[in-house]
């Protein structure tokens, strides 16, 4: 699995090396004959694309209210010239807020919101959950102990409320909430780091770099570590998509992104008692929730077959 | 040894429930005893035998309004006054000094099951309470008035306005309170339903607290200490915008804290006028050019003066960053923290509250907010607001109280303690079938005149659920309004009005200087457990709030809000 880039050199200098194939092409590839997880790819791509080109694709700023500035009305309804809306009302693709605010402009903004907080949370629960998960599966015994029946107590309460008392002691907003969302994830990736730090760390590399004198830290963070990154992308890419979500329910519920802040969550919950007289306000949040989430569910299905030794032959 | 343990503690248990049920009726036997030869012996020698309670202050030292309440004979109440008090007859008349049977409070202690099931002389008496579910009430048939329309009727809630809308046009309820602003259309062209405007006794205010060390700013000094920065803010914001976008029809801007419809509301100078220009002007002038930083704080409640908080808050917040620069972060609180906080002066910044009215006076206006006795909602309190104030509260016309209530208001304006911002119209809807339908400007719809011909049951959908039904003890309007099915006060308002009538005491009369007033209560009243309304009801009921050491001042919470917020301290309070 390892291989010592000096020693491979050495070996395809002296012509003994097999066309080697990594295991990172390999998924790629099985990544790509997945009509799904490129689906999920496509969608995904799409939403970087906008998270990053914001500023530029919306039309207005997505804090201003326009009144005063545009003849236009609160929570009005979508407005396209193409389809025949009369060229002497302003076009709003998708409306005005319940503030006279364009909503597509904060609908593309909020994607960078988004992203954002699926990629930071995951990222610290990832780092936090790795180091404890190594730890604990390393050096077993009462470490392990200890923080195993730390994470199962985490685990043992619902994520969503866990996060809720968490934000209700640090105080309502972004950062609480995504600090919040960050640790109850960190058992799960604790748990499958630990998983597979418990079978790698028995393995004859690693008997043989400590038989070597290598020390922990190298056994652990070169050896063990690397060996036991597969499960924990599969699981990470699944983990933003519920991140995500976690942080549109905060929000919808007030705890999270605070106004003015284009966040889905909170747009969807500060317009929830016009679904019936403004159902654009409530649709296109939800929506774009739901394909954020459908994207990332779909690309970490794919991956984890992708990257399923088991699935090998199906290559 | 379990099984002996338990058996003990089950004894033990049944022998004190044995003992309760022993004791418990003693003392209300005896002055039932004592009042049964009186109330047969009526006719001829009727005072003499009647031993009528007196609660007195021994001086008007300790703060409070009250000297005195007096049982002088079985249908007389003398109240005695330490100061002079033209507002006493809206006062008294308030739901949360409703009479309820001596007997009955004494049995209950003061709190448990009377906040479930108060005993009281309305319409409607409670029949079960399913929390978090419905609030039945069925029809008193010994009800001393026209008995009511229905002869069940139930209160419902839901905090979502789209949500009450929808189980009214589907028909399983009659009547909802509030609907949302962008509803009103809706139910207005709905030939099923009527939508009746709610008139707009209350106000929407932008609240500062001026305290120069209120804790968030250790330090540097808080902005909003400045007199000027507050003045700069008032022009800032242009209210006329807040109310046309965000405020239903029939709302309009507020000029003055009070509204126009109460006496002396809208004396002295009107509000400043929206110039941003004026207003950047003054806060370079105040010292800061660049703005500065703030917090926003207020309750994701619905009420008639601000039908749609994060809206009007939002933009609040975009208005101050546009024409002032300054920064407003925006936080949402819990009903009853952000009540809490903003009582004792806690909240940092700005926040937004309003008021509507108990009692069309002055007094739970401005009084309430700005006079001596206020809370510490806007900080510092200001001298010639207060004293103005206080002048004013004693006089008895309304002629003669206008320069006084004058000078509080231009007082206000010049210190700028909060900015009023709307006096919110508010609506109520029912089906096209319901008679009777209307709106209360105090929020007290009565639903004994309200009913729909050939249906027994009325069904009423409001904001929240009570809290509990002891009213003297709640502050909730949600609370409030199922109380007054029930319960009823010596004087009470008119239906859908603001006047007081009287309703348990049949006339009322005070001496010259307003300080002594005399209720003569209405004969034959029945309680709903069948006693008589008689006068030591009215002392005991009234007094139990007043006097903080009576065994029965308990309530809810013990706070008694409204007693201290109308008549100020309560008597032996403990020492702070």
């Amino acid at each position: 699995m390892i291989t010592d880039t000096s020693k491979i050199a050495q070996l395809d200098s002296e012509g003994l090396s097999l066309r080697s194939v990594s295991l990172w092409q390999i998924t790629w590839r099985r990544l790509f004959r997945r009509k799904s997880a490129v689906v999920g790819m496509v969608i995904l791509g799409i939403l970087i694309l906008i998270a990053l080109t914001a500023q530029w694709l919306a039309p207005y700023d997505p804090l201003q209210p326009l009144i005063g500035i545009e003849q236009i009305s609160k929570r009005a309804n979508p407005c396209i010239h193409l389809l025949g809306c009369p060229a002497s009302e302003p076009q709003h693709i998708m409306g005005t807020d319940g503030n006279v605010r364009d909503e597509f402009s904060r609908l593309l903004y909020g994607a960078r919101l988004s992203l954002m907080i699926g990629l930071t949370t995951v990222s610290f629960a990832i780092i936090i959950g790795t180091v404890l998960g190594a730890l604990s599966g390393y050096f077993g015994g009462w470490v392990d102990n200890l923080i195993m029946r730390v994470m199962d107590v985490l685990l043992a309460f619902p994520s969503l409320l866990l996060a809720i008392a968490i934000v209700t002691v640090l105080g309502p907003g972004l950062q609480n909430a995504l600090l919040a969302i960050g640790i109850v994830s960190i058992p799960t990736y604790a748990r499958v780091v630990r998983a597979s730090v418990l079978s790698v760390r028995e393995m004859d590399f690693v008997s043989a770099t400590r038989a070597m004198g290598g020390n922990t830290i190298q056994i652990l963070f070169r050896r063990i570590l690397p060996n036991a990154l597969t499960p924990l992308i599969v699981q990470g890419t699944l983990g933003i998509a519920t991140a995500i979500l976690d942080a549109a329910a905060l929000s919808f519920l007030g705890l999270g992104a605070q106004p003015p802040t284009p966040e889905w969550g909170s747009m969807l919950g500060a317009e929830r008692n016009q679904v019936f007289t403004a159902p654009h306000l409530v649709f296109y949040p939800g929506f774009a929730i739901m394909l954020t989430v459908l994207s990332f569910n779909l690309l970490g299905d794919g991956l984890r077959d992708a990257l399923d030794p088991r699935l090998a032959h199906i290559s | 040894m379990k099984r002996n343990l338990s058996v003990l503690l089950s004894l033990v248990v049944l022998a004190s429930l044995l003992l309760a049920a022993c004791g418990a009726p003693t003392p209300t036997e005896a002055p039932a005893a004592t009042e049964a030869p009186a109330a047969t012996e009526a006719p001829t020698e009727a005072p003499a035998a009647y031993e009528g309670l007196k609660v007195e202050a021994p001086d008007c030292e300790y703060g409070g309004e009250f000297k005195s309440i007096e049982a002088v004979d079985e249908f007389t109440v003398k109240v005695t006054l330490c100061v002079p008090d033209p507002a006493f007859p809206s006062k008294i008349a308030f739901s949360s000094f409703a009479i309820q049977p001596q007997e009955y409070l004494e049995s209950t202690g003061g709190t448990g099951d009377l906040l479930e099931k108060p005993v009281g002389t309305g319409p409607y008496m409670v029949e079960s309470w399913e929390r978090g579910n419905q609030l039945v009430f069925t029809r008193f048939d010994d009800y001393w008035g026209e008995p009511a329309m229905n002869q069940t009727l139930v209160f419902r809630w839901g905090t979502e306005s789209a949500q009450r809308l929808l189980e009214l046009q589907s028909g399983t309820v009659d009547g909802i309170d509030n609907p949302g602003p962008d509803d009103f259309a809706t139910i207005e062209d709905d030939a099923n339903l009527q939508l009746i405007p709610r008139p707009a006794l209350n106000v929407m205010y932008i609240g500062f607290n001026n305290n120069p060390q209120v804790e968030g700013f250790d330090n540097t000094t808080n902005p909003l200490a400045n007199e000027k920065v507050r003045q700069a803010i008032a022009m800032g914001i242009d209210r006329q915008r807040i109310v046309d976008n965000f405020y239903p029809v029939g709302s309009e801007v507020a000029d003055y804290f009070t509204p126009c419809a109460i006496p002396n509301g809208c004396v002295g100078d009107a509000w400043y006028g929206f110039d941003a220009t004026a207003a950047k002007a003054l806060l370079t002038e105040a010292g800061y050019p660049d703005g500065f930083e703030t917090v926003l704080n207020y309750r994701d409640v619905v009420r008639g003066y601000l039908p749609d908080p994060n809206i009007v808050a939002q933009d609040i917040q975009a208005q101050l960053k546009e024409n002032l620069n300054i920064t407003v972060n925006i936080e949402v609180m819990e009903s009853g923290a952000f009540l809490d906080a903003a009582d004792s002066g806690q909240l940092q910044g700005i926040h937004l509250l309003g008021w509507g009215a108990d009692y069309p006076d002055q007094t739970n206006f401005l009084g309430y907010h700005f006079g001596a006795g206020a809370s510490k909602q806007f900080g510092d309190k200001f001298e010639d607001i207060t004293s103005a104030l206080d002048s004013g509260a004693q006089l008895a016309s309304d002629a003669e109280r206008a320069p006084f209530y004058e000078a509080a208001n231009n007082a206000i304006k010049q210190h700028v303690p909060m900015i009023p911002v709307a006096h919110g119209g508010s609506a109520v809807a029912f089906k096209a079938t319901v008679e009777g339908a209307h709106a209360s400007p105090l929020g007290n719809e009565n639903f004994s005149v309200t009913g729909v011909s050939g249906q027994d049951t009325f069904v009423w959908m409001q904001n929240a659920e009570p809290i509990s039904l002891y009213c003297a003890d709640e502050t909730d309007g949600e609370s409030l309004r199922a109380c007054e099915q029930v319960t009823q006060s010596l004087l009470g308002y008119e239906i859908g009005g603001t006047a007081v009538e009287p309703v348990l005491a049949e006339s009322y009369e005070p001496n010259a200087d307003l300080t002594e007033w005399t209720f003569h209560l209405r004969q034959g009243v029945k309680f709903h457990d069948g006693s008589s309304l008689d006068a030591n009801d009215v002392v005991t009921s009234l007094a139990l709030q007043w006097d903080a050491a009576s065994p029965l001042h308990k309530g809810n919470t013990g706070a008694f809000s409204y007693w201290s917020g109308l008549f100020g301290s309560f008597l032996n309070a403990p020492a702070q």
